[in-house]
């Protein structure tokens, strides 16, 4: 069922929301160092299937993978228990559309709080780590101040910051630069090209058409619930296989 | 516990809710009174206003009561438990209610009144045409929830001797020795009243926001 | 009148005594009565239907209660179920219980104002149960709530001025107290008046604290 190489192994999911069927038999592998850009017009299904994979969605049918481990059913058939998922989610990172920072703590905290609170690790050994990943980011001078003081971009920053102290298996972007201004983008995406130049495994949905072709290793492009074409970002932006895949690049590059 | 019994707890539910409406229909004109001092910022009036309302929202309705029984009579004001019951009601809920309406007053576009004044409508054309319309609209859910507030503490006019719900209950316990019947029955009375009200300021709530969102 | 006021003065011990206890019955019941309301507000967000709707019923329920028949209830209704508890214990039930609904209500209504994706975010990292409660809904919740929060504490000073008519010995008793033993109700009820606001003087300076904690983080 898995390769060696599969991080992340995604087979045969399906989801409805009454009668609106939003994802339908989706299946796919993300192999270590893979960044995948799920593309596709809005209301494709893309963000609902980001929250599958960590399970903030249950899918309907389907099964999903993490490095060889099945994601949502145990190991006796059944499906996990709150605390057994959460083990799990502590291998995946999530960055949220509008950030979801934790206003209450400040962007150290918010950074040191799950490695701390959930993965039980020592507190100094965090902070160090995390004061690194806020340096790698460009955030240094900002750790003791609270989120509500932060620009949009920032706060995107810290969001990745944080996603990366867990030292997660695998990165999950949902739309990471669409709340923000234009002119706070180019911050956010040059800190995701850094991450995809040292082989970070990473799944990213966005709209970002520059970034999708540069820094992917491979599209995912997504219509109506399903996968219409996937391949590398040089065929799938030069030559798509489908008529969608070439309206929809037509539509963007346009825009 | 008799029919006669429940009753005479009936009769209790006539005085409080009579009490009760004496105490908001007097209590809504003086807190809008008082709002409007302190809006006006009239000189010494409006910090003096400010002062009796702070300490009023501090003061249980208890300790008001038995100052305003026993004390009264003692500078010549001869007053009954009735009577005290009343101010005492009176005093507590203005001050309650001139919160809500100073907040509505303080939130009215300015707008609004610069227009009025445009249009040559002089001082109390414009209170009475413009301003007052729009924030009884504004202040109603925050009175509605005063007035059930209101009637939550009314209980304490027994102290004084006012025969109302509770007093009536409280009497029947002691005759009878079984007080929690009559204290059931002296909720069930309650309850609908308060729940009326809470209902009352919800649906209000409810149909301005379905205004608004129109 | 000057010399009413020196009759209130001789009686300090006794007055102060009761702010002390007025002080101590508001601490303690605002205290458990947030303890309770931490375990009631999760209930009623829950999605376990029955669950809610228990909850609900006793909430709503208390809202439409005056303190003091509740207060009488514990007291004086509560032996018809073999249950006797002196003054101070039925005070502090009835207090504290009586607020918890009042708190959790209030919790409750913050908690629906919040954005979704912070909670989402609490999910993701891996925190679920009471942790994800405690660790990421809860701190931005008591800020938020933080104002009304203080006015129930306010409420609550004041209720437990209620619990004179069972004899507890608060502020309101102890004034009626130094009342009837020298006949000076003015000077006696107006100390107590006085008493009680710089009280609830002193919470809205917490209050306005915890807002200033909060609108850092907002």
């Amino acid at each position: 069922m898995t390769n060696d190489m599969a991080v992340l192994d995604v087979a045969g999911i399906s989801k409805r929301f009454g009668d609106l069927q939003v994802l339908s038999d989706i299946s796919f592998t993300v192999t270590r160092g893979e960044t995948v850009c799920v593309l596709g017009p809005s209301g494709s299904g893309k963000s609902t299937l980001l929250r599958c994979i960590n399970w903030l969605e249950r899918p309907d049918a389907g099964q999903i993978y993490l490095n060889g481990d099945r994601i949502g059913i145990n190991n006796g058939g059944v499906v996990m228990s709150d605390r057994e998922l959460s083990r799990v989610r502590t291998r995946i990172g999530m960055v949220f559309q509008h950030f979801a920072l934790w206003p209450h703590l400040t962007v150290l905290q918010n950074l040191m709080e799950a490695p701390v609170q959930v993965q039980r690790r020592p507190a100094a050994e965090v902070r160090e780590e995390a004061m690194a990943l806020l340096a790698k980011v460009g955030l240094s001078d900002k750790a003791d101040v609270f989120p509500a003081r932060l620009s949009g971009g920032q706060k995107q920053r810290v969001g990745i910051a944080r996603a990366l102290a867990m030292k997660p298996d695998v990165l999950l972007f949902d739309e990471p630069t669409s709340a923000l201004d234009p002119e706070l983008v180019g911050e956010v995406l040059l800190v995701m090209r850094e991450l995809a130049r040292e082989g970070r495994t990473m799944v990213i949905v966005t709209h970002e058409m520059g970034f999708a072709r540069d820094a992917a290793t491979r599209i995912l492009f997504m219509d109506r619930g399903r996968v219409v074409e996937t391949g590398p970002p040089e065929r799938f932006f030069v030559s798509p296989d489908t008529e969608r895949a070439r309206q929809f690049i037509q539509r963007y590059a346009a825009g | 516990m008799s029919a006669a019994d429940v009753l005479a707890i009936l009769q209790g539910a006539v005085v409080t809710v009579t009490l009760s409406l004496i105490g908001i229909l007097i209590g809504l004109p003086i807190g809008l009174g008082l709002a409007l001092l302190r809006w006006a910022n009239v000189p010494v009036i409006a910090r003096v206003v400010a002062v009796y309302v702070s300490v009023l929202r501090a003061t249980p309705l208890v300790t008001l009561l038995l100052l305003l029984f026993f004390a009264l009579p003692n500078v010549g004001i001869a007053i009954g438990p009735v009577s005290a019951a009343i101010l005492a009601l009176v005093m507590n809920t203005s001050a309650f209610n001139c919160e809500v309406w100073r907040a509505a007053l303080m939130n009215f576009p300015k707008e609004q009144y610069e227009a009025a004044q445009s249009v040559g409508m002089h001082a109390s054309l414009r209170f009475r045409r413009i301003v007052l319309p729009q924030i009884v609209r504004v202040s109603l859910p925050g009175l509605v929830n005063e007035m059930s507030l209101l009637i939550k503490v009314t209980p304490v006019l027994a102290v004084v001797g006012v025969v109302d719900i509770t007093r009536a209950a409280v009497r029947i316990g002691a005759e009878t020795y079984e007080p929690l019947p009559p204290f059931l029955v002296a909720i069930a009375m309650y309850a609908p009243i308060v729940f009326a009200l809470v209902s009352l300021q919800r649906f209000i709530e409810r149909r301005q926001l379905a205004a608004e969102a129109a | 009148m000057i010399r009413d006021f020196a009759i209130v003065w001789s009686e300090r011990d006794l007055l102060l005594s009761g702010l002390g206890n007025t002080t101590i019955l508001s601490v303690l019941s605002a205290i458990a009565g947030l303890v309770i309301a931490f375990v009631l507000t999760p209930a009623l967000m829950s999605k376990r239907r029955w669950l809610a709707l228990t909850v609900r019923v006793f909430v709503d329920g208390m809202r439409c209660v005056p303190f003091l028949l509740f207060a009488y209830i514990v007291y004086y209704g509560l032996p018809s179920f073999g249950i006797r508890l002196d003054n101070w214990s039925s005070g502090l039930v009835a207090l504290t219980v009586y607020h918890a609904a009042y708190l959790a209500e209030i919790l409750r209504g913050a908690w629906v104002a919040q954005p979704r994706e912070p909670i989402e975010a609490g999910v993701a990292f891996g925190f679920s149960g009471p942790r994800l409660f405690r660790r990421i809904i809860l701190p931005p919740l008591l800020l938020a709530a933080g104002p009304v929060i203080g006015n129930q504490m306010i409420q609550i000073v004041k209720d437990s001025a209620f619990l004179t008519i069972i004899a507890l010995p608060e502020l309101t008793h102890a004034a009626s107290s130094i009342q009837s033993r020298h006949y000076v109700p003015f000077a006696a009820f107006i100390t107590a008046v006085f008493l009680y606001w710089g009280l609830c003087l002193v919470i809205e300076a917490g209050v306005s604290g915890i807002d200033r904690l909060a609108s850092a983080r907002r």
